[in-house]
């Protein structure tokens, strides 16, 4: 129902011919992109999630080794220009340091989701293509990992694979993320292969292969583009609590969960050192979930729940 | 309904094997074993060897398998049915029985606390919608969704019990005062106020969007239409409609119940289940975190099982 | 400002009403100026296509109007009592009581989780103030007088258990429960399967006979309209475009909307080789056209109708929201009139602000 009227034809007498509705039709990208910019709060965490990234790139790149470099003079330093959030108990310039950290958790966090949507994707639409025993026996494995608890399947591996190791941790939190985009994904192949267009592709001569890369994986990205940012909040927050309990990133590596449980040592001198980390998680957690409901609303408007 | 739960419970077999060959191969196929740490020691090799061969770590893996998962069943009768702890030699069933009390009383406590302030918060979300009253509950509870759990944890113990001192820093009791009520709920305020915080912000919002979604439904507009005051649209009409969902995510919740507050656990060192599964993680007691691992499994099948009965329950269209 | 002609011993009065809808993208003129009537134990027919504000109108009547809607003009009397005007208290007293609605959606207009004559009983204990068991009792005789077999078990039965056309009876016996003087009926067949349709119809009309109500019927089914209405009002885009008694509109409709909507019933015994169809579509809401609102569709449209045209009488009691004269032709003014000389036309014709 997006109609705008037309400029009228000067004299036209014949107004029901020259007054016919010319709505301009807007391409997919175009109304994704209207969609999206409408929902404000998604729009303020897309610019939030660009500043967050550009400083976990950025800081740390111009700083050198200031996030690991101790020194007996500074120690507990109060701010300045160069250190905006002072200096800890070991001399380390803090700010410095939770850039390093925050670097640390969103590349865990990006690489973690990547991880789950390769996953996913692959188990996905595998089951949803061909269906049968090969769709039944994919989703009793998705059963399978949802019903162990998550958080200790992670640990389990964490502990028992690679303390301390980035990519064993990215791999956990990938094992046992895929199952939702999984489940999208099969659903949406499910649905989409008996759509026109791929039995017009398959009717073509089109082989599976062909199908599903070129006709059916970008269909049905929506979701799982969705379901992936709103990934990356709970893989950063995994990686904190990891950090946290020991298993993850160790010191002198950065990570926030290492910053956070760190700072448990030296509340008395400085509490605020277990609020800069904890800030930093909670927006990296807030711009990911904006933008996830922002790219629903945006990309996947029947997923939508609720209407303004 | 009878033999649906039946078929169900059948069903969760193949389920509970896959669980149990996924949890067995993660730990014990993982390099290194428990006794790695005694190696430096001036502890014989000979004395690891024994050790290791107590704890059957020297037969092939199938066959430990086989043996853990043949013995694993007969744990109603036989208290050494999951084996023995390797850090105190205890039986691993008395030691994960024993910290159920304590993981039922926080997370009851708090499970409680959460439904009856998020019930109201989101009936109020949405009957207000856009309300400032809305809107301020909005805000809160975005931020509280997105506080991850142990940070609020640390965070409130330090404002809480070390910079104002008004609650324990750890522990379930004062030492020499165990079994006293009211030392009890002195310790458990602040993990049950972390896990309550964290629970009413995900409980209310969705609490609120299935209100909303109800207030939309034709046979509100019909109740309207009779002529009934609002408070009776909202509590008889809406509620009901609107908690069909909640009463299904209860049920959802069951698992996390006992093994989802490990976090909230270790950080106030509440000598819980979840505590004990991360402690056991950090020592490697390789036959408390695979008993850890097959009940966690377990309350997600039930948890599960019990979602779909309560569904049928609060809604007269379900029939098994 | 000339007021609409008010015929006497009229139950529902409408006159001015604008319902407007604050949304987003802009202002939606749902109801923009609407007037009619409904005398004592008459039906008012009101048709149009979906999204010409007949439902909007039905909902202003019962003040059910939600945000970002709002009741921006107008006035709703019924009888004696100024609807607009009473508190939310007095008007809850009048909705369900004076004034029963039923929608067109009965798989979805009975509340799922409670047992059907509950849901009747509520209503009666409500306004009769009497005890729920004999409301309860009450219930079941309303159930069985809308045709419900076994109406004491279908009274336990949940509306799940039931099928279209029984929870349409379901409405309707809650509707009437407390002998309402006024039934609005909005579109109460259009969900339900043809014969079940007609039985429904029946249904109403011994029950209007019966109750000696009026009612206001909403549909865009002409078919429904020739069997039921007594008088009859047509919408488009917000406003009244032609009304009159029913025989008058089918016989001699005047606006080239209601023209086109009687040329597409398929008709018996007529040979035509098509189905005439209303080309083009409802105008977007928030992008009225200047002017006539039905222009870009209309086959007689002429220059003068980009000045919105005048409710004028084409004969006593028939009104028409059209510049053609009323024999149907186009008036003088016709081809190539200035704006002003249309206003002064307009203005000798409304009999409407």
């Amino acid at each position: 129902m997006e109609g705008t009227q037309v400029t009228r034809i000067p004299g036209g007498a014949i107004p029901a011919v020259d007054e016919v509705d010319l709505t301009p039709v807007r391409t997919y990208w175009q109304l994704v992109r209207q969609r999206f910019v409408r929902h404000r709060l998604a729009v303020i965490a897309f610019f939030l999630m660009a500043i967050l990234v550009t400083a976990a790139i950025a800081i740390p790149l111009l700083s050198g080794d200031a996030w690991k470099e101790t020194s007996l003079e500074r120690i507990n330093q109060p701010a300045s220009l160069t250190a905006p959030l002072g200096y800890d108990s070991l001399g380390i310039n803090t700010f410095a340091r939770l850039m390093k950290g925050l670097q640390t958790s969103l590349f865990i966090g990006f690489a973690a989701v990547l991880v789950i949507v390769f996953i996913g994707v692959t188990v996905g639409s595998t089951a949803g293509y061909f269906g049968g025993w090969v769709d039944n026996a994919l989703m009793r494995v998705v059963d399978i990992v949802l019903s162990i608890p998550t958080f200790f399947l992670i640990l389990m591996l964490v502990a028992f694979w690679g303390t301390g190791n980035v990519w064993v941790i990215i791999i956990a939190i990938g094992l046992t993320g895929w199952t939702t985009a999984a489940r999208l994904v099969r659903a949406e192949f499910l649905s989409l292969r008996e759509a026109d267009f791929v039995q017009a592709a398959k009717a073509l001569g089109a082989g599976d292969r062909r199908v599903v890369m070129r006709h059916m994986i970008p269909s049905a990205m929506a979701p799982v583009v969705v379901a992936a940012t709103l990934g990356i909040a709970d893989s950063v927050v995994v990686e904190a609590a990891l950090s946290f309990l020991g298993f993850g990133i160790t010191p002198p590596e950065a990570s926030l969960g290492n910053m956070l449980t760190k700072a448990q040592d030296y509340f008395y001198r400085n509490p605020l050192l277990a609020w800069y980390p904890g800030i930093t998680l909670v927006l990296v957690v807030l711009a990911a979930s904006f933008l996830g409901d922002g790219l629903r609303d945006a990309l996947d408007p029947r997923q939508r729940v609720e209407t303004n | 309904m009878a033999r649906y739960v039946v078929r169900r419970l059948i069903q969760a077999i193949p389920i509970i094997v896959g669980i149990s060959i996924i949890a067995f191969f993660i730990v014990y196929s993982a390099p290194g074993d428990p006794f790695d740490r005694f190696r430096s020691n001036k502890v014989s090799p000979e004395v690891i060897a024994n050790l290791r061969r107590v704890y059957g770590l020297d037969q092939p893996l199938p066959i430990q398998f086989v043996k853990w998962f043949t013995a694993f069943w007969s744990f109603p009768f036989d208290n050494t049915a999951w084996g023995f702890s390797i850090t105190d030699g205890l039986p691993v069933r008395d030691k994960i029985f024993e910290r159920i009390p304590s993981t039922l009383q926080l997370m009851g406590t708090s499970l409680i606390l959460t439904i009856i302030i998020a019930i109201p918060v989101g009936i109020l979300g949405a009957v207000k919608q856009y309300s400032i009253a809305d809107k301020v509950i909005a805000v809160i509870t975005t931020i509280g969704y997105a506080l991850p759990t142990f940070w609020l944890g640390i965070i409130l113990r330090q404002i809480f019990a070390q910079q104002l001192d008004l609650f324990p820093l750890f522990g379930k009791y004062t030492f020499g005062k165990e079994g006293d009520i009211l030392d009890l709920l002195w310790h458990l305020a602040l993990p049950a106020m972390t896990i309550t915080i964290v629970g009413v912000a995900g409980w209310s919002r969705y609490m609120r969007a299935s209100m909303l979604e109800v207030l939309r439904a034709d046979y509100i507009r019909t109740a309207k239409a009779k002529g009934l005051a609002s408070s009776r649209v909202i509590f008889k009409h809406a509620l009901r409609n609107a908690l069909i969902p909640i009463v299904t995510l209860l049920g959802l919740t069951i698992p996390t119940l006992l093994a989802g507050a490990a976090i909230t656990e270790a950080v106030f060192s509440w000598p819980g289940l979840g505590y004990l599964g991360v402690s056991a993680v950090t020592e490697r007691d390789y036959p408390v975190v695979l008993a850890f691992a097959m009940i966690g499994g377990a309350m997600v099948i039930i948890g599960n099982l019990l979602a779909d009965i309560l569904y049928a329950v609060v809604d007269p269209r379900i029939k098994y | 400002m000339t007021q609409r002609p008010t015929r006497t011993g009229e139950l529902l009065s409408i006159d001015g009403l604008k319902t407007h809808f604050y949304t987003q993208d802009g202002v939606v003129k749902a109801v923009d100026g609407v007037s009619f009537g409904i005398r004592n134990g008459e039906t008012l027919g009101v048709v149009g296509e979906s999204g010409c504000g007949k439902s909007i109108t039905a909902l202003s009547v019962m003040r059910l109007i939600e945000r970002p809607g709002r009741i921006v003009a107008g006035s709703i009397r019924l009888a004696d009592r100024d609807l607009l005007a009473l508190s939310d208290e007095e008007m809850r007293d009048v909705r369900g009581n004076a004034i029963s609605m039923i929608f067109q959606e009965p798989m979805t207009s009975l509340n799922p989780v409670y047992p059907c004559g509950d849901q009747i009983a509520e209503a009666i204990s409500l306004h009769e103030g009497i005890h729920r068991r004999e409301a309860g009792d009450r219930a079941i005789e309303m159930l069985s007088q809308v045709g419900i077999p076994d109406a004491k078990r279908r009274a336990r039965e949940y509306p799940h258990q039931l099928s279209g056309g029984m929870r349409q009876r379901v409405m309707i016996a809650m509707a009437l429960s407390t002998n309402p003087e006024l039934l609005i009926a909005d579109e109460p067949t259009t969900a339900l399967d043809v014969t079940i349709q007609a039985q429904i119809l029946e249904l109403m009309k011994a029950l209007r006979e019966r109750n000696r109500m009026a009612i206001m019927l909403i549909t865009h089914d002409l078919g429904v309209i020739a069997e039921m209405a007594d008088d009859v009002v047509v919408m488009y885009s917000g406003k009244v475009v032609e009304s009159s008694d029913v025989n008058t509109v089918f016989e001699q409709p005047h606006h080239p909307y209601t023209k086109g909507l009687l040329a597409s019933i398929p008709r018996l015994g007529e040979k035509r080789h098509r189905l005439e169809v209303i080309q083009g579509v409802v105008p977007n809401p928030l992008n009225l056209p200047k002017g006539c609102l039905f222009k870009r569709r209309c086959p007689s449209a002429m220059p003068v109708c980009d000045t919105p045209p005048p409710l004028q009488e084409i004969q006593p009691g028939h009104l028409s929201r059209c510049w053609l004269t009323p024999a149907g032709e186009p008036p003088e003014i016709g081809a190539d009139a200035e704006a002003e000389t249309a206003v002064a036309a307009a203005a000798a014709l409304t009999v409407e602000a």
